[in-house]
């Protein structure tokens, strides 16, 4: 009888285990960013008209040389404002030594919410300290472009001009991820 | 009889992941109440969804009008409700039509998301 079970209590050990393991992993509270793509891709150009923090309209092409980070962001997103002070200090950090950060500002509502309106976009710049770039991605084609699906979203460009890691989700000032985005960065630097 | 054990385990295992035959729940609602001429909607959020007190929840009606839910119960940096919100219409409405747009975040995720329904 206990010979005959055996096959019995393996198959049950085996799903148990199967069940614990599903159970330590929860795939959907998972937020680190992918491991970089084997393949690099190009990445596309955006073409925003209205941007603040700089004098001019910011194209890729112009920042060929150095890395960029893309923040996709929005002021109403206080995911996204949490993020903030790791991205003014990244700013910080690493602009003279070849980083370029630029905010991607694409409103969530319609323009009645008033995330469109560039003098909110301005007030919130100010009232979070923000100095690097920032685009108003009002109709969110940029946001389309790089197939964007949350707030806030991270793409990091090498210095060809290729993207090499992207990601979504809050991270603070050197938590786990915070660090992780600082070593791609310095990795993209040093190339 | 063990066959039968283990295809009942394996039943719950499936059910209790991802399965492209199972609808997830909704994770918003609007429930309305009239009273004295007045109807309120309010949004209820299913257990373990935020909605973003930052940006209004709104809903855009067929005649062009938006209602903005709200309500004063929120956490303590404005960020979340931590009450349903809502928005009172005059009159009697056996069922509210339109565009619901709302930010929602679960609870212990780190990014937003839109929710856009057609009541």
């Amino acid at each position: 009888m206990l010979r005959a079970s055996l096959p019995l209590f393996a198959a049950l050990g085996a799903v148990g285990a199967g069940m614990v393991a599903l159970r330590s992993v929860d795939f959907s509270r998972t937020w680190d960013p992918p491991p970089a793509p084997t393949l690099a891709r190009p990445a596309p150009d955006w073409r925003n008209a209205s941007w603040l923090n700089t004098d001019h309209t910011l194209t890729l092409r112009e920042l060929r040389g150095r890395v960029v980070l893309l923040n996709f962001w929005v002021f109403t997103c206080y995911n996204c404002t949490n993020t903030v002070p790791s991205l003014v200090d990244f700013d910080r950090q690493y602009r003279d030594r070849g980083l370029t950060l630029i905010g991607i500002h694409t409103p969530e509502f319609p323009p009645y919410a008033g995330e469109h309106d560039r003098a909110n976009v301005q007030r919130a710049l100010e009232q979070y300290r923000i100095r690097y770039p920032n685009a108003q991605d009002n109709d969110r084609r940029t946001w389309d472009l790089y197939g964007i699906r949350f707030w806030p979203s991270f793409v990091l460009i090498d210095k060809r001009g290729n993207i090499r890691y992207e990601g979504a989700g809050e991270f603070h000032l050197n938590d786990r991820n915070y660090r992780l985005w600082q070593h791609r960065i310095e990795e993209l630097l040093a190339e | 009889m063990r066959y039968w054990i283990l295809s009942a385990l394996a039943v719950g295992l499936v059910g209790s992941g991802c399965h492209p035959g199972t609808e997830p729940p909704p994770l918003l609602r609007v429930v309305s109440e009239h009273s004295a001429g007045i109807t309120t909607l309010a949004l209820i959020a299913a257990p373990g969804i935020r909605i973003n007190a930052r940006v209004k929840p709104a809903l855009e009606l067929p005649d062009g009008a938006v209602l903005r839910f709200d309500s004063p119960h929120q956490t303590p940096d404005s960020a979340y409700f931590t009450r349903p919100p809502t928005s009172s219409l005059s009159g009697e409405w056996r069922r509210a039509e339109g565009t619901l747009r709302a930010s929602v975040c679960e609870a212990d995720e780190l990014v937003c998301r839109s929710v856009v329904l057609q009541l």
